[in-house]
């Protein structure tokens, strides 16, 4: 009340032209908890101004982005640049610990990239999702002493674990602002134009400038993708929640998609809490849990995953993480941290499970009993 | 003459979709093919449930009367939890004032990918033990029959691989 | 003097018609046709080089191109599974076929009793694209009509054979269910009928005749040419309400058709990757049957 009167008088004030702040202090205002967001939620786009730029100066702009980073480049069916300037994959430190079944491990950031039929050995079809590792590089870990976050996230015992940095899509560092960049300055990696943090255990730590390539995975593991599911906007009942509606005609006047009854009468004479009723739909963080990797492509970075139903849309941007179902964790050790890639391995492009029929075999048979 | 009973047939086959036509055309057809009901006004469904008709394709006599009679079997049961038959699954029918059991053994309804897909929703008459009422099957039976129907037979219980012993045919 | 008279009717029903975009067309559109014309005239000028993909290929290998909604597009996805396809192709022979030509299919089935099925049958119809490329078949055996439905790069599939190579009038052919059975019907120990080498693949224009209401869709609204007794059966009132349903300002809307089509730069792209592969399979596959047709002379006495 008091707070609205005065509130009131500072318009009155400014009306008149006078500047003054008039300063509300009250028991509780600033007590309350404010939202912190981690450091690297900042402004990532620069706004555009058509500066004066002559063309000789664009091109030194661009020179000087080409010398620090090096030029652009197609590396695994993604546009970047080729970071000379990264730490070679043989300098990196080499992993002391093995893996256990209580380490988790980081993730890795991957664009939907479509759908399509596999066949098991079986003859049997399968739906499969391809995910795409886009360009992921380590940017920072926060060790877990270091790790306060304000926002919890929902981790059992989390002062155990630190927190990975992970960038993908490097990108022009022109068009981003000043302090955005700044966050990758001490990796040495080129600004990327999508961040994420996976929580690790500290034997899983990786050093700044580490790739992240499919490797990561291997075929026959099960992962957790976590992705913005499609956005529908505001719908009524039988879109959002399959509702059957109402009849076309028959006497039924304006009642055809509605959701009818909400609630009853009497003691419970109100809409109880998570009544289906018309809203927003989709776009919301959704993980599917527990998906095979069929197929792995390590010339392109796919990974071919159970299922068409892994949230988000075609080239949208989803998480990847070793899943968390107790029954479906890896049985032999994964790669610790992560599997680095040697340039002179000669591995094959494509790995397939052994149950996936692979398209360069022959035509399934069945043997006559 | 059999000309027009096997006219009869097919339409008996086709029986669920009768319905999409106007009364007016289904009018004519009754009137031209006295003794045969029909007219139907519920809406075209190509699942078997009940009341769905059928067609018996074995040479029983039961199920040829009924059929040259243009009084086809409806469906009156369908032996499994969903209550909407699949191919092999067990149906109760009734036919000319009886009930009768039969195996379904062709669909009209979309199948799986390489799994034929049949023009009518073909029947086989058995009894209580599992075993035929007639001697052939004069339609082909799609493959996929051979191993659900073994695997309904079980040790105690109707047999159901009889069915396949009087097939002619299979696609 | 048929064939004229056919084209004309053709061209005529067309212009007046309610025209369906089927994404993979048989038959070139209008505007396709049209476009044609002034290209092949400047082919022969000095200055354009002779394109090096047949452009009958879109026609050959309709799966190669991807779904045109922009939405589900994705460049690497594409890439991966034309080389899924071709990989398929050097195991099998898929040959050219059509809506309209007799194919036979083997298939291995766990459930037959000499673990394989031979399924001979009329193609009704050919959708979807990629690893998803799928036909049905249709016959009439032991007068049951009898539909089954195939996936072209299913690995179950042992051979595809094309038995008789034409095209009809229509893109898809799902009036043969409300047609007589004798137009559906077709002989299994069918021999195949082989082309001559380099003959433009026929049109077949029988007319089909149809058993009378009820059908199973209302054909009268979609501009059949395969059908010769459509007027038969039907009443003003289906004339008219034919008629309410009919959009002939469809083929003027060319962001329709430039939606619904791959545009013809990327055609061109796509199948100049995928056009050496695919040109090696077929010659290898042509020297093949010519080793498979000579046979030894029996060596008497």
């Amino acid at each position: 009340m008091l707070r609205t009167v005065l509130s009131d008088l500072a318009r009155l004030r400014l009306n008149g032209s006078v500047c003054s702040v008039t300063q509300v202090r009250e028991k509780g205002h600033l007590n309350r908890p404010r939202l912190r967001n981690p450091y690297w939620f900042i402004r990532q786009q620069r706004s555009q101004t058509d500066d004066q730029v002559t063309g000789e100066n664009r091109s030194f702009i661009k020179e000087v982005i080409h010398d620090t980073y090096g030029t652009p480049a197609l590396i695994k069916g993604v546009q970047t640049y080729e970071q000379k300037q990264l730490i070679k994959t043989n300098e990196l430190p080499v992993p002391t610990e093995p893996w256990t079944p209580a380490v988790r491990r980081c993730g890795v950031i991957a664009r939907k990239i479509g759908q399509y039929p596999l066949w098991l050995k079986n003859g049997e079809r399968i739906r499969t999702t391809l995910l795409q590792v886009v360009d992921n590089h380590v940017i920072k870990y926060i060790p877990p002493e270091e790790y306060k976050p304000t926002q919890r996230p929902n981790v059992h015992n989390l002062n155990r674990y630190g927190c990975v940095l992970v960038g993908a899509e490097s990108t022009n560092p022109a068009q981003l602002t000043k302090e955005y960049c700044g966050i990758f300055r001490d990796s040495g990696v080129m600004p990327t134009k999508n961040l994420a943090r996976f929580i690790v255990s500290p034997q899983a730590a990786l050093a700044p400038g580490t790739p992240l390539n499919v490797g990561h995975f291997r075929v026959g593991e099960f992962v957790d993708v976590r992705g913005k599911t499609v956005y529908h906007g505001f719908q009524g009942v039988v879109k959002r929640h399959g509702f059957k509606g109402m009849p076309a005609s028959h006497g039924v006047t304006k009642t055809h998609r509605r959701p009818g009854n909400i609630g009853g009468g009497g003691e419970k004479g109100r809409v109880w809490p998570g009544t289906k009723l018309p809203g927003h739909m989709g776009n919301r963080w959704r993980i599917s849990k527990g998906l095979r990797i069929w197929r792995i492509n390590t010339k392109y970075n796919v990974m071919w995953v159970q299922g068409s139903a892994v949230p988000g849309s075609t080239n949208g941007l989803v998480y990847i993480y070793d899943t968390i179902l107790p029954l479906r964790k890896p049985q032999a050790a994964l790669p610790m941290p992560t599997l680095y890639e040697q340039p002179e391995d000669e591995a094959p492009d494509d790995i397939w499970y052994e149950q996936v029929h692979n398209f360069k075999d022959e035509s399934i048979t069945y043997k006559p009993e | 003459m059999a000309q027009l009973l096997l006219r009869n047939f097919t339409r008996a086959g086709n029986a669920a979709l009768l319905t999409k036509g106007t009364s007016s055309s289904s009018i004519t057809a009754t009137s031209a093919e006295p003794g045969s009901c029909q007219l139907h006004t519920t809406p075209a469904c190509c699942e078997i449930r009940k009341l769905a008709r059928l067609r018996v394709v074995d040479n029983s006599d039961l199920g040829k009367r009924a059929m040259a009679e243009g009084r086809p079997p409806r469906c009156i049961h369908v032996y499994n939890k969903r209550g909407v038959g699949l191919i092999g699954d067990k149906v109760l029918v009734a036919i000319k004032g009886q009930m009768k059991k039969g195996i379904l053994v062709g669909l009209k309804q979309k199948q799986r990918i390489k799994q034929p897909q049949f023009d009518s929703n073909n029947l086989v008459l058995i009894d209580d033990n599992g075993s035929p009422l007639g001697t052939r099957i004069h339609v082909p039976i799609p493959t996929v029959l051979r191993t659900i129907l073994k695997e309904k037979t079980l040790a105690k219980g109707a047999d159901y691989t009889k069915v396949l012993a009087i097939a002619s045919r299979y696609v | 003097m048929n064939i004229n008279v056919r084209i004309l009717t053709k061209s005529v029903a067309q212009q007046y018609a309610f025209k369906r975009i089927v994404t993979f067309s048989t038959k070139p559109t209008q505007q396709a046709a049209a476009a044609a014309v002034p290209q092949q005239q400047e082919v022969t000028g000095p200055t354009v080089r002779k394109p090096i993909v047949p452009a009958h290929y879109r026609f050959v290998y309709p799966e190669f191109l991807p779904d045109p909604k922009v939405e589900w597009r994705n460049a690497v996805r594409e890439k991966l599974e034309r080389l899924d396809m071709i990989d398929r192709r050097r195991q099998i022979e898929l040959p050219e076929f059509y809506v309209g030509s007799i194919l036979a299919v083997t298939s291995s089935d766990p459930h037959a009793a000499g673990k394989t099925s031979r399924f001979v049958g009329i193609c009704i119809h050919r959708e979807r694209c990629g690893l998803r490329a799928r036909f049905i078949l249709r016959n009439v055996i032991d007068h049951q009509g009898i539909e089954v439905v195939y996936e072209l790069y299913d690995p179950t599939i042992q051979k595809v054979e094309v038995l008789r190579l034409e095209k009809r009038l229509d893109d898809s052919l799902f009036y043969l269910r409300d047609a007589l059975p004798e137009f559906s019907t077709f002989d299994e120990n069918m021999e195949a009928e082989p082309l001559e080498e380099g003959a433009p693949v026929p049109i077949n224009d029988i007319k089909v005749v149809l058993r009378p209401r009820p059908w199973l869709e209302r054909w009268e609204r979609q501009n059949l040419l395969g059908v010769a007794n459509i007027e038969q059966y039907i009443k003003d009132k289906h004339r008219k309400s034919a008629e309410k349903v009919q959009k002939p300002w469809e083929k003027y809307d060319l962001m329709k058709q430039y939606r619904a089509t791959i545009p013809e730069e990327e055609q061109k792209e796509i199948f100049a990757e995928v056009h050496t592969e695919l040109h090696t399979l077929e010659l290898q596959r042509k020297r093949n049957k010519r080793k498979r047709t000579f046979v030894k002379p029996k060596h008497l006495a």
